[in-house]
């Protein structure tokens, strides 16, 4: 019996867990369902001895054990197949095994290391061959390995993170049965996921997470899959008002006519974008909503050009896009990305030189090639006011401002003298209620201006309270819905693959 | 160069395998330090640092042995640097090697300096003694098989050694749990954390081993081959094992094939240029119209051309070149 009790942790002011208790019974696959962000994985990097709890306990077999360490986790019988894969892609399957779970540094027992590969892969109807390079088989197969893995370290207790992430249907088809025969032989299964079929066709007893705290925890079939949807998204909250969105629509100023794109590599089965149609017209706002890694950062990137589109169209204003360097192509839009300090600020620079960056070509802003300084400081000081950036000065560097005010500032700077088209993906994590509600105001009043705004937005309560239409990614497909003719909990269950035709 | 009594073939065999020990020395230990992730340019200025320890060692103490002994430590001293500033500080391993390579010329002068004084000083010779350093040993018996035996079994004591450390180097690679941990480190670091294996750790053993090679393929340059030193003496050869090593794609076989290429294309040049061979007046004739800066070009040229060929074809380590922050 496994015991996590009261288990709470925090990073930097955000609860990622908030006194979590789970009892999982041995020889049980346990399902764990929740959104990208409610603690899954959190959860079971603290299992694993990655992260350190702030508060609670884990128990195992009525002991208490602290898992300071992997290496303490598969003392104890813990194994993790983590969504990236541990493996050394140059060695053979062999010769992983005995890295990973040898103990001596003499003479590789190849012979023996063999027999225990295939017997085990052969207990579980797989076909494994242990001499193969690992580098040289598909995600699925190395996922057998790394499952093999960290069974003969040992493992009684066997965590899988999203591992149908990574898998075709056919090879989910596989592993489900390999889990069940495993928990028959007396391993225990913790199955992370947040996609319900797959729990339900894999488990015994789910849990559901959101935002940190477990919502329900249970046998499988006790609720039906909608009332786990609902589980999973939770009821809205209070969300600032954000002004009438304006009754007719413009121009079309961004327009997407199948637009597919193929994928990355042969092991992922779905393309990234599958026949995206999707128009934007002046003033009003696209929410898409989805559960992560669905398409949206394909779908971002193809707008951009960062990511070639094999078939259809990408057009700005009516113009064609395909033509058009990259760089050009980017200051077609302003963009809030989802990534600020990756991709929106330059944090080595000062606060008003990441103001600039979008202007700072403009002949107000230079003079024989040089920058003119009371030009670019008026600017950012009037930037700085009427967006309200907390700071010390205009000069302080970037890294000195809070998280908010950063997003103040990426916002001001891509939301300055009224854009056409506006991408913002996910604007307001990880921001308090109120700069939250500074975000959306804002995305509002660009609206309110004429501004066509595609908003990706994994909140789904902020997207419903600012879309006036909202669409749908899920598997690459980009779903008109009926919104708000439909209830939110009908968009739900379409995000989670159910039902998608019925809203 | 006395070739009397030997065929030019059998010649320029010898030949080629005396000028590519120091290279599979060298490349042996940049091979493993490379595998596990860590690329040392400073591989030449290991072998200079190698050759003046080696040669000044020798020369004090009058004792071959002991200054191949001091090359070693030279060159693990050194490298222990290396280790220090780019294993363990996380340095940029390539701006991190072109300084061991600078630090390696001002070094070897420097000591080159002292070691003259001393020895004028001490109203001793400069150079070694003849019985100083070592002579080329010939296996009884299998040293007069006809071409092979003096190619093969009438070399220097560092060849026969580099060739036997080829072999254990193999075998610990592709038969022991360290060869597998060995050749993860530098394509799956996380893969050996996750084990349990400091990468940090077994990277810097990597790279002492490989300073311990390249001091002493710098001892062969300076107390066997030529009984000299020159503060450019390693000319370059340094560079080539790093080239080498890709060369052959991280493998013993393709290196020491690698070796032996480079080694005979630099030992014909080599022969070109200093024997008038009448029996070969035919050859010499049509050559002597090629200037003989073209001859010394071509080993470089041919390491160049199989870079470009091959560096596409094999990537190599995936982590080669960054530092494991861990």
């Amino acid at each position: 019996m496994l015991s996590i009790e009261n288990i709470s942790k925090a990073f930097g002011g955000v609860q990622a867990l908030n006194n979590v208790s789970l009892a999982i019974a041995p020889g049980s696959v346990q399902g764990i369902l929740g959104e990208n962000g409610a603690g899954k994985t959190t959860l079971m990097n603290i299992l694993f001895g990655l992260i350190r709890p702030d508060r609670g306990q884990i128990r195992l077999n009525g002991q208490t054990v602290v898992v300071r360490s992997p290496r303490v986790a598969q003392k104890i019988g813990i194994g993790m197949v983590h969504q990236h894969f541990k493996l050394a892609p140059a060695l053979s399957v062999t010769d992983n095994l005995a890295l990973a779970v040898g103990r001596n540094f003499g003479l590789l027992h190849r012979a023996s290391f063999r027999y225990r590969i295939t017997s085990l892969a052969r207990s579980l109807h797989w076909a494994v061959d242990p001499d193969s390079v690992v580098g040289q088989l598909n995600v699925g197969q190395q996922q057998r390995v790394e499952i093999i893995k960290a069974l003969l370290g040992g493992g009684k207790i066997l965590i899988l993170d999203e591992p149908t992430a990574v898998l075709t249907p056919q090879e989910v088809d596989e592993l489900i049965p390999a889990v069940r025969s495993l928990a028959r032989s007396g391993i225990t299964v913790i199955f992370i996921s947040h996609k319900l079929s797959e729990v339900n066709r894999m488990c015994d007893r789910i849990a559901v997470l959101r935002r940190g705290e477990l919502v329900f925890a249970g046998p499988i079939g006790e609720l039906s899959a909608e009332e786990i949807a609902q589980h999973m998204l939770g009821s809205p909250g209070a969300l600032p008002s954000l002004g009438a969105s304006s009754a007719s629509p413009g121009l079309v100023r961004l327009h997407l006519s199948r637009v597919c794109c193929p994928l990355p590599d042969t092991h992922r089965y779905k393309p990234l974008l599958d026949n995206i149609e999707l128009s934007v017209r002046a003033g009003e706002i696209v929410g898409v909503a989805g559960v992560e890694g669905n398409g949206q950062t394909a779908l971002i990137d193809a707008i951009l050009g960062s990511l070639p589109i094999s078939s259809g169209v990408i057009m700005v204003e009516g113009s064609d896009l395909a033509h058009l360097a990259n760089f050009r192509r980017a200051r077609q839009f302003a963009c809030i990305p989802e990534d600020r300090q990756g991709q929106g600020l330059v944090l080595s620079l000062s606060l008003t030189a990441n103001l600039m960056l979008r202007s700072y070509r403009n002949p107000e802003f230079k003079r024989f090639g040089l920058r003119r300084v009371a030009a670019w400081r008026a600017r950012a000081t009037m930037l700085i006011r009427s967006f309200d950036i907390r700071c010390a000065g205009v000069e302080v560097p970037i890294q000195s401002l809070s998280g908010g005010n950063q997003q103040k500032a990426l916002i001001a700077r891509e939301l300055h003298g009224n854009p056409p088209v506006i991408l913002a993906i996910n604007p307001t994590r990880g921001l308090d209620i109120g700069a939250t509600a500074f975000v959306l105001q804002q995305l509002a009043a660009a609206r309110q201006r004429g501004a066509g705004i595609l908003l990706i937005h994994s909140d789904l309560d902020e997207l419903l309270a600012i879309s006036d239409r909202v669409m749908v990614m899920y598997a690459g497909q980009l779903l008109p819905t009926n919104w708000p003719a439909v209830d939110r909990e009908a968009i739900g269950r379409m995000m989670m693959g159910i039902t998608p035709q019925a809203a | 160069m006395n070739i009397s009594g030997e065929s030019l073939g059998t010649f320029l065999a010898r030949q080629t395998v005396q000028a590519a020990t120091p290279l599979i020395l060298a490349g042996l230990g940049e091979l493993l330090a490379e595998l596990t992730g860590v690329i040392n340019i400073g591989i030449e200025g290991l072998m200079l640092i190698g050759c003046i320890a080696g040669y000044a060692a020798a020369g004090i103490s009058g004792s071959g042995g002991v200054g191949l002994g001091a090359a070693i430590l030279a060159g693990m001293g050194t490298a222990a640097i290396f280790a220090g500033v780019t294993v363990w500080s996380a340095a940029d391993q390539i701006v991190a090697g072109a300084a061991v390579n600078i630090l390696a010329v001002g070094a070897s002068g420097l000591a080159w300096f002292f070691y003259q004084n001393a020895r004028q000083a001490a109203h001793r010779s400069v150079s070694l003694g003849r019985h100083v350093g070592f002579q080329s040993v010939a296996i009884p018996g299998l040293s007069r098989i006809p071409f092979f035996g003096p190619m093969l079994f009438d070399q220097y004591m560092l060849f026969y050694a580099a060739i036997i450390l080829a072999v254990l180097i193999w075998l610990l690679l592709h038969y022991t749990r360290t060869g597998a941990i060995l050749r993860a480190l530098g394509d799956a670091p996380e893969a050996c954390q996750a084990a349990g294996i400091s990468v940090r750790t077994w990277r810097t053993g990597a790279v002492l081993f490989a300073g311990a090679c390249a001091g002493a393929a710098g001892a062969y340059l300076s107390i066997m081959r030529t009984h000299a030193f020159a503060s450019d003496m390693t000319g370059g050869q340094g560079f080539v094992v790093l080239s080498l090593v890709i060369f052959g794609r991280w493998n013993i076989p393709g290196l020491i094939a690698g070796c032996l290429l480079f080694g005979g294309i630099n030992s014909l040049q080599q022969t070109l240029q200093t024997t008038r061979y009448t029996s070969h007046a035919t050859l010499m004739h049509a050559l002597q119209h090629i200037p003989f800066e073209f001859f010394q070009m071509l080993p470089y040229v041919v390491a160049l051309l199989a870079l470009a060929t091959l560096s596409r074809s094999s990537p190599g380590p995936r982590y080669l070149g960054q530092a494991w922050k861990q």
